[in-house]
């Protein structure tokens, strides 16, 4: 019986497995690795606001593993790989002889390198266990900082706010959103916060965090001082590789894999944001640390493990994130200073949309927009699937750059849908998720 | 299965579709809340209705980080309301553009065929909406690059 060894229990991981048991047309034996507990990480921020219980985060329960017969080593961590000996080694000592295995082992969070960023009121929101520690910081009226204004950031902002909480975001950089958004768009989305009671201080250094009784005190480089009750440090994530070392593996700045998910040692295959793979867009390596890499590159990689030959087009990135009612959507090369780029903003709705080219066809797309607004969402999922088809917009370019709200028409009339219909990750038909409380 | 077949030369922009949608989705006769959407063409002189077309990918329901989107009885991709957590990756993920968001519910909403009763195709007067035994396909692509074709040369 083969033995599959899937190492990490993230979106990766989990979709591995699941398409492993789709897929093989003979039993076998599968063993799971995994630090935690199966979780989403995506669903974290809706727990953090208390508008879903802790036992909504779980993607497989045991009585689910046990159903789909998956050995599992909960709460340990993969300390090494033997690839010739086809041995992993955990760090409890235990051995796993495996046929074919697959690093999903993900990222983890960075602290920026302040003095006091390990002190009590500091936290990451990152891991379940860190979720737990801020909910129970946060209290109505609490003054909670947040530093690092990116996505991660972003992702809780909403429910920081509904807990009663007051904030203050701190950025280092220039300007909020550096790897989300233009200057344009971020522009507007720091106004959109000011304007609902969100306090940004850009350019900010913190130099020093001190530890100030129940509360936490923040030095900056130029700038007062500000007293809070809770630190939020989201400056950053890394990739958990550095357990490969010796393994033979060929690491990039993520595991270089081809198209089949497959890296250098052809028994070893990697997924998610531990993953090089191939851009959709730009056809180049590169690492797409978001939910659906992680999702696609999961089950692209359990097919091959199933025995199946399943080849992968590419990753698409995209991002979305809602800022008080404003949703903030990139995708694909949105920020290539080379892509020939059409703008229009709406200051007072407000509404922006970016659209870059590559000739006829559209490379990357930003929009923004108030979520309660249908356009905008039905725009962000016609971008998004004119970015991915790679339509040809011939008849429609010049009309876009007078107007580039009006997506709607040229996704339509260039008979995108016809183009996306056929398309499949799997070669096949999705299958639902079932009736189990799996999310995978 | 059966799906939402469009026949947009038929379509008289009359927008009945979309009030029963709404009606049959959230309660409310309020368009805006409609999973069924009539574009206008060559200057409101004609309309065609758009809708999911229940793709086999189902980008939606590979996409939910909870499994909320499932696939009913009628074969509709459908979002299960105790499930969605409300993070729209369905919505960054959907490439058809076919993916909705309530901010009262704080839910993400798509086309689950009335689960097998259309109301869309049950309120067109003229058919331009059918509910029939047939593949999913580009049903409004051709109108409008046609449509679209005249309007774009007479810039």
């Amino acid at each position: 019986m083969t033995r599959h060894l899937v190492i990490g229990g993230g979106t990766a991981g989990m979709n591995a497995l699941r398409t492993i048991r789709e897929e093989e047309s003979e039993r076998s034996e599968v063993t799971l690795v995994s630090a935690e507990r199966p979780y989403s990480r995506m669903v974290l921020p809706y727990y953090l606001d208390r508008s879903i219980a802790e036992s909504h985060v779980f993607t497989a329960t045991a009585a689910v593993l046990a159903e789909w017969s998956v050995k599992t080593h909960l709460g340990r961590r993969a300390a090494a790989l033997d690839t010739r000996a086809g041995v992993c080694t955990l760090d409890d000592g235990t051995k796993i002889a495996y046929d074919d295995c697959l690093v999903a082992t993900g990222s983890s969070a960075v602290r920026a390198p302040v003095p006091g960023a390990d002190g009590r009121g500091v936290h990451s929101f990152w891991t379940l266990d860190e979720a737990r520690g801020v909910l129970a910081h946060i209290a109505p009226g609490s003054h909670v900082v947040m530093i690092g204004a990116g996505f991660i950031a972003f992702t809780i902002l909403n429910s920081i706010l509904a807990l009663g909480a007051r904030l203050t975001i701190v950025e280092i950089a220039p300007r909020i959103l550096p790897r989300m958004i233009d200057p344009t768009g971020a522009e507007l989305v720091e106004a959109w916060l000011r304007r609902h009671g969100v306090a940004v201080r850009t350019g900010a250094a913190v130099t020093r965090i001190e530890d100030r009784g129940p509360r936490t005190r923040l030095r900056f480089k130029g700038g007062s001082d500000i007293l809070c009750d809770v630190v939020i440090m989201a400056t950053g994530i890394r990739t958990n590789l550095e357990w490969l070392a010796g393994s033979g593996v060929r690491v990039n700045r993520g595991i270089v894999v081809d198209e089949r998910l497959r890296s250098s040692v052809p028994n070893v295959y990697a997924a998610g944001d531990v993953a090089e793979g191939r851009d959709l867009v730009t056809g180049e390596p590169a690492i797409h640390a978001i939910e659906p890499t992680a999702q696609e590159h999961g089950r692209v990689a359990g097919a091959n493990m199933a025995g199946r030959d399943a080849t992968y087009r590419g990753s698409l990135l995209m991002n979305i994130v809602e800022v008080c009612h404003l949703d903030v959507a990139s995708f694909g090369a949105w920020d290539d200073p080379g892509a020939e780029a059409f703008t229009a903003v709406r200051q007072e709705r407000p509404a922006y949309r970016k659209l870059l080219w590559r000739g006829d066809r559209l490379s990357g797309a930003l929009i923004l927009g108030r979520s309660s607004d249908v356009w905008t969402t039905n725009d962000i999922g016609m971008l998004k699937g004119l970015v991915q088809s790679g339509s040809s917009l011939a008849a429609w370019k010049e009309h876009l750059r007078g107007n580039p709200f009006d997506v709607k028409p040229a996704f339509i009339a260039s008979r995108t849908t016809a183009t996306l219909l056929p398309l499949t990750l799997l070669g096949r038909a999705a299958k639902a998720p079932g009736n189990t409380p799996v999310a995978v | 299965m059966r799906v939402l077949k469009l026949t947009p030369d038929k379509c008289t922009g009359c927008l009945r579709c979309e009030l029963a949608c709404a009606y049959m989705q959230t309660g409310e006769f309020q368009p805006a809340k409609s999973v069924i959407r009539v574009s206008p063409f060559e200057g409101h002189t004609s309309y065609a209705p758009y809708t999911c077309p229940q793709c086999a990918e189902g980008w939606c329901m590979t996409a939910c980080p909870v499994g909320a989107i499932t696939i009913t009885a009628a074969g509709a991709k459908d979002v299960l309301d105790d499930k969605c957590v409300g993070c729209k990756l369905c919505t960054i993920a959907c490439p058809y553009g076919t993916m909705f968001y309530d901010p009262d519910t704080r839910k993400a909403f798509k086309c689950n065929l009335c689960g097998g009763a259309p109301a869309c195709a049950d309120a067109c007067p003229t058919a331009a909406i059918t509910y029939e035994e047939v593949a999913t396909a580009d049903w409004i692509g051709d109108f409008a690059r046609e449509r679209a074709a005249r309007v774009l040369a007479a810039r």
